[in-house]
């Protein structure tokens, strides 16, 4: 499923806002500055499509908010509320040296065959590519359980393509007038 | 879009969510327990089963959640099973909740219901669900079938199991509603009956259903099978949409030092070359202009520019597509070739001309002062033959 053209439409309106309040600092700032200022407004924009129905969008926010939390306050008052910042979920506590131990303890009572070690090996990698997706995706640590990492990685996959898209046009769009 | 928040069994999940959220959440969760009972086969007693009529279900809590879930949903999966796009607003949920429980308590056809359940479980329920309710049960059928025979083939597995479970909740929806129930499953043949298994067999189906889309999105993997290979994909290709976001946001500030002054311009350009988004002309109001003490010869600028515009922003449609493995440095280069002289249709002859007649192979003399040595000095004895005299033995 490719992103729609009323999701693209939808990006850059929230993103237009969005540079309009982040104007002061873009305005005769280092080149660091405003790209991370304009980064900021487009993750915002991003995440404000989907108005804090997805984990990642309300784990975007909430990143962006630590970084500069009075602008992102500003532009999603245009949007929809702000109790959204102020959203904590617990994160998925994972004592590694205890579950190791007790895994270690498991191994040693089962008798393997060649069978349980294959099929064994293989779900420890699956389990490390989805930690993996876990640290990619925004507020993966706060999923619980798989189903809901793969959709809510869905979501995001097509809202990333949405911002590409869009940014993309922007800047081509911008290219073109400073060559003309 | 969080659908499957609630897994059977999992009861600390909601308290989690209960100590955390307000209250919408536990809202959202009881409709997505509507709609998913039949998922849950290992279902916990503990935690109530929600029929989609049932009064617990405040309709008017839900329109603030639905609408937009519901939007998200069939952007997702409607494309994937050829549907058309779905336009949920509140007025369809309440119906469709209304309509329900007149079809639940009439008289009921199994085989409807059934399908009613497949179209859930394939969440394309909304659209499906709303259009039964007002139709004709045969023409629902039909309907149904034209719409989904995919997911009704995948889904012929469970029929039994559904049809046991509609079986029975419905007798029970008569009686009371309110309480606690059972879902009742019929394992498939040759599996485990245990609840645990059967339980985790659905949440390993549900799993391996996301993986599917999710190949139909990331571009280059239809040939993977395994799900660690899968992930490997996906990873990497979130990982490359991020950076290209980065990349981006690098450029744009890179080549607008002055954002204010450009913003408008490209915006009225994005608004004047309308064949790759349908902005209407409203998005950019013409006061934004004229607020920013623009002055009217870049506006007349920005239309002298529509036909360029135009082409490149249409030409640049299919970069829109991501291709995999297409690093953003080669994407600029891309870019950079939009821009620069019109590519000629013609390259042969561009090259003949080019060399032939304009010479610009051979415009130029090789002599002593360029540090070089001639090759004929330092090997006398070799037999040397200019190039002309060798072309002439050609012709």
């Amino acid at each position: 499923m490719q992103p729609t053209s009323s999701m693209n439409e939808q990006f850059l309106k929230n993103w237009q806002m969005g540079l309009q309040i982040f104007r002061p600092s873009i305005d005769n700032t280092s080149v660091s500055e405003r790209k991370r200022a304009i980064k900021l407004s487009a993750d915002v924009a991003m995440a404000s499509l989907r108005k804090g129905t997805t984990c990642w969008s309300r784990a975007l926010i909430q990143k962006a908010a630590t970084e500069d939390s009075f602008l992102v306050r500003q532009m999603l008052a245009g949007i929809k509320e702000e109790t959204l910042i102020n959203r904590k979920l617990p994160k998925i506590v994972c004592h590694r040296k205890i579950v190791r131990r007790s895994k270690k303890i498991l191994m040693r009572r089962k008798s393997s065959s060649a069978m349980e070690e294959v099929t064994a090996k293989a779900k420890k990698l699956v389990k490390r590519k989805t930690k993996g997706l876990r640290n990619v995706v925004p507020g993966g640590e706060f999923m619980s359980n798989n189903v809901l990492l793969i959709q809510e990685t869905l979501d995001y996959i097509v809202s990333l393509q949405t911002q590409v898209n869009v940014m993309r046009s922007i800047v081509d769009a911008a290219e073109a007038g400073v060559e003309r | 879009m969080m659908m499957m928040m609630m897994n059977g069994g999992e009861a600390t999940e909601a308290e989690l969510f209960l100590n955390c959220d307000d209250m919408s959440v536990l809202e959202r969760q009881r409709v997505q327990l509507n709609y998913h009972q039949y998922h849950h086969p290992g279902f916990e007693p503990t935690l109530p089963c929600f029929f989609p009529n049932s009064s617990k279900m405040n309709v008017g809590e839900v329109d603030s959640f639905l609408p937009s879930a519901g939007l998200d949903l069939p952007e997702i999966y409607g494309e994937l099973h050829g549907d058309a796009r779905i336009s949920v607003s509140p007025g369809n949920i309440t119906t469709e909740s209304g309509n329900s429980k007149k079809r639940k308590f009439g008289c009921v056809d199994t085989e409807t219901k059934v399908f009613n359940e497949k179209k859930k479980m394939m969440m394309m329920d909304r659209e499906v669900v709303v259009e039964e309710e007002e139709e004709e049960e045969e023409e629902e059928k039909s309907k149904v079938t034209e719409q989904c025979t995919r997911s009704i083939m995948k889904m012929k597995n469970k029929a039994k199991k559904e049809q046991n479970s509609c079986s029975n909740d419905s007798s029970k929806v008569t009686k009371d509603s309110q309480r606690t129930d059972y879902i009742h499953v019929r394992a498939r043949r040759g599996q485990a009956t245990d609840s645990h298994s059967i339980a985790e067999r659905a949440r390993r189906e549900k799993i391996s259903e996301r993986m599917k889309f999710l190949q139909d999105l990331v571009p280059g993997c239809e040939k993977i099978t395994g799900k660690a290979g899968m992930l490997d994909e996906i990873i990497n290709y979130v990982q490359s949409l991020q950076r290209q976001v980065e990349f981006l946001s690098m450029k744009l500030a890179t080549v607008s030092p002055r954002l204010d002054f450009n913003v408008d311009e490209i915006f009225s350009k994005e608004v004047v070359s309308a064949p790759m988004m349908n902005l209407p002309n409203t998005v950019m109001p013409p006061h934004m202009m004229v607020n920013s003490g623009y002055p009217h010869d870049m506006v007349n600028s920005g239309y002298v520019h529509f036909n360029p515009m135009q082409q490149v922003v249409t030409s640049s449609d299919p970069l829109s597509c991501f291709n995999n493995g297409q690093s953003a440095t080669m994407w600029d280069s891309d870019v950079q070739n939009l821009y620069k002289t019109p590519y000629p249709d013609d390259m042969e002859m561009v090259f003949i001309y080019s060399v032939f007649i304009k010479g610009h192979h051979t415009y130029f003399e090789i002599d002593e002062s360029c540090g070089g040595v001639n090759g004929t000095e330092l090997y006398p004895d070799v037999k040397y033959m200019t190039v002309s005299e060798f072309l002439d033995t050609l012709l």
